[in-house]
């Protein structure tokens, strides 16, 4: 009997081992269609971690909608209406948003879940090779200062303002978070107008020395040489706005399209496309409820239609100009009928971020303003450049309020006039340009969780 | 831990140190309880070996029992099985009953099996013949009313829908609340695996309810702990049909048909109610314009707003006379069947000798829902086969496949979905006499015009399977292997034609394929040495294993060149595809000892460790205890022998538990695809979770103390439990900055408390030979209440149920209602100093209701008189609110738009004085149209649940037939219905999604009522 004993004891005791060391093992099961961070360790886990900043870029909290239209509505001078049933929406284009407003929480969100991104690559460029090194650090720094642009812009008083030192905009976080104790660097006060104008200058120029000429859809060059034009234009300083546009206009890489038109709805981005959100079935602003396609085309084309275009806009444009016609007749998804501009008119196509016609007049302005000519061409070449193109009658000078005007009728609908009016100090119909209303709230949930962010005034 | 096992192994083997000896014969007679009948057939075995006998013809057995033995178990199909304690008999005589009411009956544990008085834990054991041909199409329905403490809600009339059950309460907010299945010992995987952007459905449908020899509820912490972190919602154990060893082959066949009905429909305005009622509310409309200075009279205005609502008539009347009311469509009958078909078949087998038993079944069931297009068709087939290759092996496997298609129903909340056809106006003709067709020119796209046109396919192929071996090295020592697998396999086809408002004129379609296969291992040691007459000792030491691969893939498209080809590959353009692939596994151990001392000393004590890989590496391990004990006073010498008192116990059970049901890889920060046109790249979903490493179980600590007794020889006997369920570590998403690139972090965070008290009473009315009545009441109280959720408020999807610190979770938090100002017609609500006001902006939100009940029971009389039977079952539940979300549509006087109005709006203030509960009507301006507790309702309901009435044709006439037996039977389901509530009161509209279902309940929006079902059936056995 003893020995029948042993030999079983032997037996469990072989099998149970068995079990428990096959077993173990299997609890460390890693998900299948995601990766986390400790598996981001070669140049192409990085690349794709940069790459997905492109989602937020495309998002409708950010240049998929949001940065036009939130940008829109708060300039609005009888331009648009917003027909929807949108709460949050109509209250931003009756300037009554609060600090619960959605809108001011989601363009925060995924401004700074783009800038995380930025900066966990900027902090795993251990891992790329040196040939790429320059590369993907620069486009890293072109997202990361593109979104503070864009933010410091939304929730913050406008350089234009002066008091830099004083006036506060959005955190300025530079260090990544990717696991939970890493969580303290994002508790951070607001940053000062200097801190965020110096950081974003320092990372364009950056970008402008990292990144390749042609980079195929992702940003270049000269994507940072346009949003660095954006940045110094707002800070006033002329001479440097005029050399950056220069720069892509010398470049001689873009040229206008042909037609108005042809600038817009494209599949792939057009000759004068510097910077432009691509598309495809798959991967868009959004198709059935937000997107800037959804909201701006009307419901006639299956989209929501929800922007319309107000009588009084087309009147800005003189005769003959083709961009004064570039409207149709639609109606919304509430069966709201009214006017549609045709810039976003189709699915699933580019949509322009930065035109090269945005740098002529960038140029043309700030040489104006600054009284040297950067480039070989005066500003009146430049506008005359873009207003021909558009078929508008030849001017025979120019002023600096009719560069202000031309980007209204150019850039109309891309964003543009929140910022020229701004930089420039313009009101915004009875209101002035830093009215508390053309601010956005701090979001209540974010000052929730964390305490050193002071609110906007008005809010 | 290999260290304890090697421990527990060897003294295990030590203690085992007995061997063979002599055996002494026993012997006996089995009878039915029920009539005194003999029973042959009866499966007699010696507990903890494979040898064993059969009752002969006459009911009379006789088998040799070895030394180390001291138990036998007898069993036989449609009966309870028992177990009996030897001692020192050489005769037992013994009554088999169907009931659960008999203490020596066996009663299925976790890894292993007890008998009823010996247990120390809470288990509510439901039998087969509760279970057989209940017409819902999953068995859980059939246990709602029979087991106390155990809730269960439908939610909707729809079929193939995912239940909502709670076992003592809800005990999570972020994850599960839903309890762990386990069938023949493998874990199933019950949650939805349907397209996400529909309701869920219910996995545990396709299992055939005629296959279920009894469903186990493990409740209080020492029954369950043995499942460790997956028991804190409680454990239900399914037991399928096993075949015994018998003369002869018993072949079975149900049939049954039925067909259902709604149980109570809302009822809207008729025609010329509603083209009344819309002309009043113009005409209210018209003053109130002039009054606040829109029209510069009385009479322009009521000719403004008249003609406003006159030219919707005209338009959606399709030219129709509506101001004589020619048309009048009643457009809630439009969307049910007219007495819904169901028909069912069910054949079994059973039988086998010594060696080799064999239980094999086949079903085939088809059920049309009570609403249009909904439509359930299941079959498949089932076998249990057991061999005993000697008197120390035996080995079986299980083995259930099915195939089941489910066609569905758009969710609640969509336009396309029968159930908001109600909102369509009675003046829209049903039928377009232009095109002789549907009306397609309706206020809302018609649900029933789309349907013509779409469909939603959903085919489950389910098989679960397991196999075992059974080693006894001597009678007191045994041991088990099983193997099992859960494979799902489901598909969806989703089409939106060309021609239907979702279809947009290009069509679309969706393609949803999803496999989940679980493969589950037990092995486990039972030992159950011979320690003399006053010790009795059950131990059992094992592991598990269990592995779940998630597979899917879904695509869709649009552009269909026609209706013709529905399937994806018609679809010119791919508009989104992708897969999904999920692992997760858990590794366990277990040890469980049960002791009784004299008979009459209860003990109990078990442990698991649970490793997961739902959390890191940290934290993979859990360590789950549970202590028991009981007191059997009717075993002293002051009580034995009571005639009155015959029976009584005490007992009280303490452990911890845990709930790992928070989905996988949630403690890492995960990087998903990004599909940005040529340049792909990673992104964290949206809005973002941060990882947490120190992510651990949810835990509940549980008390449960009870009494058992029985008076006049169990003529009565009953059971009361007390429990206190103590859940901390709750998981929540905590919020982080924004700035971090995230949006929360799940965090162990917090603490909720169940307390509840549970009454069952059986009775034995009547108990004579031709004549029994027995009474069965059950009765749950459960008070929850949410104790510290770091001071965040979690709200249910649609934001009128909270979870909030001191409240119980499922509080409805709205605007308070205050009636009608009896001058003016106008709504009121409480404002914050309590006082009534029209100003709804002054109205703060507070706590108006409750979505769980604070009682729920069930009645259940039983009459059998000669071949006669009759079961009667109510259920009840008090204590919740119901909030009909439609109400802002469908009740408000017109203020949610053009929508047809309930029949509540007949009452309606109309001149003042008038003192009712009705607001003026108003369309435009609006007059108590925003949420509030206008649309609550009392949720408490009383049912009749099910009668039946059945006849056991008599055995001279089944002999002549040459039959076994044969009975008829007709049953109702839900016949009746007391509420206070507009429609069926069992009603959860929404998804299963974890936070929602376990902060919302009783929320109905254009939800779909119950059936009230009739059906004759007949069973034969051969």
């Amino acid at each position: 009997m003893k020995s029948v004993i042993t030999k079983y004891k032997i037996l469990i005791v072989v099998f149970l081992g068995l079990l428990s060391a096959s077993c173990n093992k299997k609890l460390d099961v890693k998900p299948q269609d995601t990766i986390s961070p400790d598996q981001i360790k070669t140049e192409a886990d990085v690349t794709a971690l940069l790459l997905g900043t492109y989602d937020d870029l495309q998002y409708y909290d950010g240049f998929g909608q949001n940065y036009q239209l939130i940008s829109d509505l708060i300039a609005n001078e009888n331009d648009i209406s917003f027909v929807g049933t949108y709460a949050d929406y109509r209250r931003a284009a009756n300037r009554t948003l609060d600090r619960t407003s959605t809108v001011a929480e989601g363009i925060w969100l995924n401004g700074y879940r783009a800038i995380n991104k930025a900066n966990i690559v900027l902090s795993k460029l251990d891992v790329v090779s040196a040939d790429n090194k320059d590369a993907v650090s620069g486009e890293a720094k072109f997202i990361r200062a593109v979104f503070y642009y864009e933010l410091s812009g939304f929730y913050g008083k406008p350089y234009s303002d002066g008091n830099l030192t004083t006036n506060l905009t959005v955190p300025l976080v530079l260090d990544a978070v990717v696991n939970t104790g890493e969580i303290d660097k994002a508790y951070v006060a607001r940053a000062t107008v200097q801190d965020m104008h110096t950081q974003i200058v320092k990372d364009l120029q950056d970008a402008i020395a990292g990144l390749p000429a042609d980079n195929g859809t992702r940003a270049n060059k000269y994507a940072a040489y346009a949003f660095l034009s954006r940045v110094y234009l707002a800070e006033g300083k002329y001479a440097e706005a005029a050399t950056a546009a220069n720069a892509v206009i010398a470049s001689g890489v873009y040229s206008l399209t042909s037609s108005f038109a042809g600038a817009f709805n494209n599949a792939s981005n057009s000759s004068e496309d510097i910077f432009g959100i691509q598309q495809s079935e798959q991967s868009n602003t959004g198709s059935s409820n937000f997107g800037i396609i959804t909201m701006f085309d009307s419901n006639t084309n299956g989209d929501r239609g929800d922007v319309q275009v107000d009588a009084n806009q087309p009147t800005i444009y003189e005769a003959g100009d083709d961009r004064g016609s570039f409207y149709y007749d639609g109606k919304s998804i509430s069966g709201i009928t009214g006017l549609y501009t045709y810039k976003y008119s189709t699915r699933y196509k580019v949509v322009p971020v930065v035109r090269l016609a945005e740098m002529y007049l960038t140029r043309g302005e700030a040489n104006l303003r600054s009284g040297a000519q950067v480039g070989d061409a005066t500003p009146l070449e430049d506008i005359t450049t873009v207003r021909d193109r558009a078929k508008a009658p030849s001017l025979s000078a120019v002023t600096g309020d009719d560069f202000v005007t031309e980007r209204y009728r150019e850039l109309a609908f891309e964003g543009d006039k929140f910022w020229t009016k701004k930089r420039l100090k313009l009101d915004i119909g009875t209101l002035a340009y830093d009215n508390d209303k053309l601010i956005l709230p701090i979001p209540e949930r974010e000052r929730d969780v964390n305490t050193k962010l002071t609110q906007n005034n008005g809010y | 831990m290999r260290k304890v096992l090697l421990f527990a192994t060897v003294m295990l083997l030590l203690l085992s140190h007995y061997s063979y000896s002599q055996d002494r014969m026993i012997k006996g007679i089995i009878k039915d309880a029920k009539d005194n009948s003999p029973l042959p057939g009866v499966t007699v075995k010696i507990k903890g070996t494979t040898s064993g006998t059969v009752s002969a013809a006459d009911g009379t057995y006789q088998l040799p029992l070895p030394n180390g033995a001291t138990t036998l178990t007898y069993s036989f199909i449609g009966y309870a099985d028992q177990e009996i304690v030897v001692g020192n008999r050489t005769t037992i005589d013994i009554a088999l009953g169907t009931g659960n009411k008999d203490l020596s009956e066996v009663v299925v544990v976790g890894y292993g099996t007890q008998v009823k008085r010996e247990l120390t834990g809470s288990i509510s054991k439901i039998n087969a013949s509760e279970i057989e041909n209940f017409p819902a199409p999953s068995f859980e329905s059939a246990l709602q009313g029979k087991a106390a403490g155990v809730v269960i809600e439908s939610g909707s009339g729809k079929l193939g829908q995912g239940l909502k059950i709670r076992i003592r309460g809800t005990s999570s907010i972020g994850a599960s609340s839903q309890p762990l299945y386990v069938v023949d010992g493998i874990p199933l995987v019950s949650s939805s695996q349907s397209d996400a952007n529909n309701e869920p459905t219910n996995p545990l449908a396709d299992i055939n309810p005629n296959d279920i020899e009894s469903v186990e509820v493990l409740k209080d912490a020492s029954a369950a702990a043995i499942y460790g972190a997956r028991a804190s919602n409680g454990v239900v154990l399914i037991t399928t049909k096993r075949g015994r060893q018998g003369e002869k082959t018993q072949i079975s066949l149900d049939l049954s048909r039925g067909f259902s009905n709604p149980t109570k429909k809302r009822g809207f305005l008729n025609a010329r109610q509603y083209v009344d009622l819309l002309h009043e509310a113009a005409t209210n409309d018209g003053k109130t314009g002039f009054a606040i200075g829109d029209f510069a009279s009385e009479a322009e205005g009521i000719k403004y707003m008249t003609d406003y609502v006159d030219s919707y008539m005209d338009y959606y009347s399709l030219g129709t006379d509506w101001r004589n009311a020619k048309v009048n469509t009643n457009w809630e009958d439009q969307i049910y069947h007219k007495n819904a078909p169901s028909s069912q078949v069910n054949l079994s087998a059973s039988g086998g000798n010594e060696k080799t038993r064999f239980f094999v079944s086949g079903f085939y069931s088809d059920q049309d829902a009570i609403i249009k297009v909904n439509r359930f068709r299941r079959y498949g087939g089932r076998l249990n086969l057991d061999h005993t290759a000697s008197s120390h092996l035996s080995l079986g496997v299980n083995l259930a496949v099915n195939r089941s298609q489910l066609d569905r129903v758009s969710d609640d909340n969509a336009y396309s979905t029968p159930g908001q056809v109600v909102a369509q106006m009675p003046i829209s003709p049903l039928i377009d006499s232009a095109t002789g067709k549907l009306n397609n020119n309706t206020l809302y796209p018609s649900g029933l015009y789309d349907a013509q046109y779409n469909f939603d396919k959903q085919v489950n192929f389910h098989t679960i399977g397991s196999a075992y071996v059974n080693y006894t090295f001597f009678p007191s020592l045994s041991f088990r292997s099983e193997v099992g697998t859960d494979l799902y396999n489901l598909t969806e086809d989703e089409y939106n034609g060309k021609l239907s408002s979702d279809g947009a004129g290009i069509g679309k379609g969706t393609f949803v394929s999803t496999q989940t296969v679980s493969l589950n291992t037990n092995n486990y040691f039972t030992f159950t040495p011979n320690l003399g007459k006053s010790h009795k000792l059950t131990a059992t030491l094992g592991m598990s294993y269990l592995q779940n691969d998630n597979k899917g893939s879904y695509l869709q498209g649009e552009n269909y060149p026609s209706d013709a080809v529905p399937d994806l590959s018609g679809a010119a353009t791919i508009t989104g595809g992708s897969t999904t692939n999920v692992r997760y596994t858990f590794l366990s151990y277990f040890l469980r000892g049960n002791y009784s001392f004299m008979n009459k000393y209860l003990f109990s004590a078990s442990v698991r460790t649970d490793g997961s890989s739902r959390f890191g590496p940290k934290n993979h391990y859990g360590w789950f205890p549970a202590v028991s004990a009981g007191w059997l006073i009717s075993e002293e010498k002051f009580l034995k022998g009571n005639n009155v008192l015959n029976y009584l116990k005490l007992k009280a059970s303490y452990g911890i538990t845990g709930n790992s049901e928070i989905g996988n890889g949630r403690y890492l920060t995960q990087f998903q695809v990004t599909k940005y046109p040529l340049n792909p790249g990673y992104s964290t979903d949206r809005p973002g979770v941060l990882g947490n490493d120190s992510l651990k179980w949810e835990k509940t600590k549980q008390f449960d103390a009870g009494i058992e007794f029985g008076f006049l020889n169990n003529r009565i006997s009953g059971e009361v439990d007390y429990y206190n369920k103590q859940t901390s570590d709750l998981l929540l998403a905590a919020n982080i900055p924004y700035t971090s690139g995230f949006s929360t972090v799940y965090r162990n965070a917090g603490d909720m408390e169940n307390k509840g008290v549970e009454i069952t009473l059986n009775s034995r009315n009547i108990d004579a030979k031709d004549f029994v009545w027995t009474t069965t009441l059950n009765l749950g109280y459960n008070k929850n209440r949410v104790k510290n959720i770091g001071g965040q408020i979690f709200e249910s999807s649609g934001g009128e149920q909270r979870a909030v610190e001191g409240q119980p979770i499922g509080t409805f938090y709205m605007a308070k209602f205050a009636g009608v100002d009896p001058a003016n017609g106008d709504a009121l609500y409480y404002d914050a100093s309590g006082k009534k006001t029209n100003d709804y902006s002054a109205a703060p939100r507070m706590v108006v209701g409750q979505g769980n009940p604070d009682w729920t029971g069930g009645l259940s009389n039983a009459v059998s008189y000669k071949g006669f039977d009759l079961n009667v079952l109510f259920t009840f539940v008090s204590g919740n609110s119901i909030y009909n979300r439609a109400g802002i549509y469908q009740a408000a006087g017109f203020g949610g738009g053009f929508d047809n109005q309930t029949h509540e709006m007949l009452g309606r203030w109309q001149k003042a004085g008038d003192v009712t509960n009705i607001p003026r009507l108003s369309f435009y301006y609006g007059n108590g149209t925003a949420e509030s507790s206008r649309w609550i309702y009392d949720g408490s309901y009383i049912r009749l649940k099910t009668v039946t009435l059945g006849y056991t044709v008599p055995k001279v006439v089944t002999s002549t037939l040459h039959i076994a037996s044969a009975r008829l039977y007709v049953a109702g389901y839900n016949l009746w219905t007391k509420t206070k509530y507009i429609s069926d009161p069992e009603v959860n509209t929404g998804s299963n999604d974890n936070s929602i279902s376990n902060i919302g309940s009783g929320i109905d929006f254009y939800t779909i009522p119950q059936a009230k079902t009739f059906t004759v059936g007949l069973n034969v056995k051969f």
